[in-house]
């Protein structure tokens, strides 16, 4: 089985799921993508990348036991 | 060449005291010959019949560490310049205040001046950072950077 899967989210998406879901285990992040869209089905309408464990990975990524996981939106700092 | 890691946020603006000590610190640094500085100002933007009176930060730090150990090594390997300097502001910071300052060095201006520049660019693009524009009536919406 798969752990339960630790996310934290930022900026606009924060304010859509809150700044912590606790998620079921889950097996990468496409079937994570999958599963927020079933819990938040307002993040279809946001662009956000996934962090694990503190990367920003681009293509479908396998969550690691106890993976500290970020939804991140578009930055806007300066 | 400097490279040391060094802290790089700061809680609330930059202060104008703060920048002026930077530039005075390098006076013993003789072998610079220009300096190019960015300050990035938090801007009182018309929303409807509002208006933005200030911005308030955040970051998600882990990543932002390791983002600017990238963004330093790049700016390094790119132009030929002594130092380099990037401070950004967290938590709330009122418009008309400094929220980015940057800060390249060179012994000639050509290397400083492209160095900031595309600091600027990097930290905009790369640096997990995200923006709230607070209004005056309350109200706030997520600040969203423009091309250039």
């Amino acid at each position: 089985m798969y752990m339960n899967t630790r996310i934290t989210t930022y900026g606009k998406i924060t304010g859509i799921a809150g700044q912590n879901i606790p998620a079921p285990g889950i097996p990468d992040t496409d079937a994570l993508r999958t599963w927020l869209q079933q819990q938040f089905p307002a993040l279809a309408q946001q662009t956000y990348h996934i962090a694990v464990n503190h990367i920003v990975i681009y293509a479908n990524t396998t969550l690691p036991a106890g993976a500290v996981v970020a939804l991140l939106p578009p930055f806007s700092g300066g | 060449m400097q490279k040391k890691e060094k802290t790089f946020f700061v809680n609330g603006p930059v202060s104008p005291a703060f920048i002026a000590d930077s530039i005075q610190k390098h006076s013993s640094k003789t072998g610079i010959g220009a300096h190019s500085l960015f300050l990035g100002q938090v801007r009182a933007d018309v929303v409807g019949e509002d208006v933005v009176t200030a911005i308030e930060y955040t970051t998600y730090e882990a990543l932002a560490i390791t983002t600017m150990h990238t963004i330093r090594e790049t700016l390094f390997a790119r132009h030929a310049i002594t130092c380099l300097h990037i401070y950004h502001s967290l938590g709330l910071v009122p418009a008309g205040e400094i929220c980015l300052f940057v800060f390249a060095s060179s012994p000639h201006r050509k290397a400083a001046m492209e160095a900031c520049n595309d600091a600027v660019e990097q930290v905009k693009q790369l640096l997990p950072v995200w923006g709230r524009e607070i209004t005056g009536n309350g109200h706030y919406q997520w600040k969203e950077n423009q091309p250039v």
